[in-house]
């Protein structure tokens, strides 16, 4: 149960996948070959479930809270959405938000007669197209895929290790799409496809790299989604304050006047208000006061000072 | 001598990591983003052709990336140390609420005391091996298990070194045990302090119904009270062995008598504390000149005769 409380850095989502009352053999392929490439943190069911994501949810998160997993990949295939798979996200034990994906086409790994990645290292991720910046669909789709190949933050890697990219590219956006309410273009297709990098020598440290298909390939068509509801997402957004580590290294742009200089020390700016000079306090010295100027007006008090002085010598020596 | 030929071969034979288009690149999740429009006539021409060039274009920009990290060496070869993620994206878990400080970390930071993570391998001198600090060949149980313990010349004589070092482990485990339940029960506390207090009126009640002759089973239940929980009162057979029921009635006058700090205590008050602060064998030995008591009682009566004026200085 301790390992189940919220912790401030999370660990790796674990995905489930289910597979609804019809499935089919393109189905079952794309769900065991996702499978694969997110291992270790996935967990298959292994009987079918009636399970109507759209409709109710409620399914979702009974599982969610048994296993202790924060997304799915429910994959049916009926007659009105045949192939049809569905991602969907929790936050706190509700669901967060759900793209659902119609696979056109799909190649499964052992169609590739070529080397695979060791199951486990972390893939690289590439988008391509202008649209996963500007059309909200696609920004869930670009954020829902991060979240599903590569949730977890971790602190270094082994570049060794670098040896899959997972490439998702969107068809050319045609001119007639908009972000309106009421577009009805069709939207661009989604091509998912795997590559192993092949490292050649460049001349420089950093080499040329050429990809090599691995599969699987999937073409998807985007069916329907589930925006997330504004407050959950606001909640699930928030991030941990930072450690007073992080803002001395400079990560907290909002302390202005505080740097952290060549020598890694913590410098901070303190700007002081303009001194009034003439109220300075200096060391008194008599002889620069005006009753002691060689001529002037003041002469007469210097006169005076100097017979004061004298009659007290007298009066003292009498 | 025209060196432009030798250099035109030489770069040829290297690859260019040259690319053109501009990425969006997070270093943090190994993401790379393309945001530039598909170019449609090539995504016609030739789809994986145009699928597999924009993506290694893409990941050319990452490695880039990746390679100006700051690297160093380990034994499974150059590791970059990633920064923070730049990409957002949603947690499954609210964000875990700050749990209250416990008695030890209010006090170590007050001191400035820093924690120190303690390996679980230890090194033993006498194995030259590294050895379980704890666990099941621990360090820890060490007296326990040897064979031949030292054993001071004043101990007692059914002393046994391996039982005493059990118990002293034993009560280290049960002292941090306890410690750790005061911690939650003030964890608990303190962030609700009405359903804690509520609970502990509760449990009084609860007490106060069972606190009967009866253990509460005859007393009339009154409205809103719940049902006392499993009171079951267990009644002995009229017959017990004579060893038995006197057994029974010392450990009933054991429980009356107290835990043995109350009795520590009691016997302080009632004058009886010398049994801690003195050790009476020892006394005795010292006084008598190690001939024993029955000598040290001689010589006192014996004194009681002589006139005592040969005490030395006072």
């Amino acid at each position: 149960m301790e390992a189940r409380e919220p912790k401030e850095v999370e660990d790796a989502k674990t995905v489930i996948f289910v597979k609804g009352s019809h499935t089919g053999e393109t189905v079952n392929n794309a769900m065991k070959e996702l499978m694969a490439l997110k291992r270790p943190h996935a967990i298959s069911f292994a009987k079918k479930n009636v399970v109507r994501p759209f409709e109710d949810s409620a399914s979702l998160e009974f599982w969610s809270k048994k296993n202790d997993a924060p997304m799915f990949v429910v994959g049916q295939s009926t007659k009105k959405r045949p192939n049809d798979l569905t991602f969907a996200r929790m936050f706190d034990g509700r669901l967060l938000d759900m793209v659902e994906l119609g696979i056109d086409n799909f190649v499964g790994m052992a169609e590739f007669k070529t080397p695979k990645a060791t199951p486990g290292h972390k893939p690289m991720l590439h988008f391509a197209s202008e649209l996963f910046d500007t059309h909200p669909r696609f920004t869930q789709l670009r954020s829902m895929l991060v979240d599903f190949f590569n949730g977890e933050v971790i602190e270094s890697i082994s570049l060794q290790g670098l040896e899959h990219v997972i490439s998702i590219t969107l068809g050319p956006t045609p001119p007639t799409l908009n972000t309106a309410e009421d577009n009805t273009t069709p939207l661009p297709k989604v091509h998912i496809r795997c590559y192993t990098l092949s490292l050649l020598a460049s001349g420089v440290r950093i080499p040329r790299v050429e990809l090599v298909p691995m599969g699987p390939s999937l073409d998807l068509t985007m069916r329907r989604h589930q925006d997330a509801d504004p407050d959950l997402w606001k909640a699930a957004m928030k991030k941990p304050k930072m450690k007073k580590q992080d803002v001395e290294k400079g990560l907290g742009k909002k302390r202005k006047n505080m740097e952290v200089d060549d020598m890694g020390d913590l410098r901070g700016r303190l700007h002081v208000a303009k001194q009034d000079l003439s109220k300075l306090q200096t060391r008194k010295m008599k002889g620069l006061k005006d009753a002691f100027d060689a001529d002037g007006e003041n002469q007469r008090k210097r006169r005076k000072a100097v017979s004061e002085e004298a009659d007290d010598d007298d009066s003292g020596g009498e | 001598m025209d060196v432009s030929t030798l250099l035109q071969a030489q770069n040829d034979k290297f690859k260019s990591i040259e690319v053109d288009k501009e990425h969006e690149i997070d270093p943090g999740l190994l993401l790379v983003s393309d945001l530039n429009p598909i170019d449609a006539e090539a995504h016609e021409a030739n789809l994986e052709d145009h699928l597999q060039s924009t993506a290694r274009d893409g990941v050319q920009a990452l490695l880039a990336a990746l390679f100006s990290l700051p690297i160093h060496s380990s034994p499974d070869g150059p590791v970059a140390k990633l920064p923070a993620p730049t990409y957002e994206l949603p947690r499954a878990k609210p964000l875990p609420k700050p749990k209250p400080q416990t008695k030890w970390e209010r006090f170590a930071s007050a001191k400035g005391i820093q924690h120190s993570v303690k390996d679980k391998k230890v090194w033993d001198e006498e194995k030259q091996d590294w050895v379980n600090r704890w666990g099941r060949y621990g360090k820890n149980k060490e007296l326990e298990d040897q064979w031949l313990t030292e054993v001071p010349a004043n101990a007692d004589v059914d002393f046994d070194p391996a039982k005493d070092a059990k118990t002293k482990r034993k009560e280290v485990i049960a002292k941090n045990t306890k410690q750790r339940d005061a911690n939650l029960a003030r964890a608990q506390k303190a962030a609700d302090p009405k359903e804690s207090r509520k609970k502990e009126i509760e449990s009084t009640l609860q007490s106060t119904r069972k606190s009967t002759a009866s253990m509460g089973k005859f007393d009339k239940k009154l409205d809103g009270e719940k049902k006392i929980r499993g009171i079951k009162r267990k009644f002995e057979p009229a017959e017990v062995s004579a060893a038995n029921e006197r057994k029974s009635s010392l450990a009933i006058l054991a429980g009356l008598e107290g835990s043995s700090a109350k009795k520590a205590r009691r016997a302080e008050q009632d004058g009886q504390g010398a049994s801690d602060v003195v050790n009476v064998r020892k006394a005795v030995k010292f006084a008598s000149g190690g001939k024993g008591s029955h000598s040290l009682a001689r010589s006192a009566s014996t004194q009681k005769g002589k006139t005592s004026f040969k005490k030395g200085k006072r």
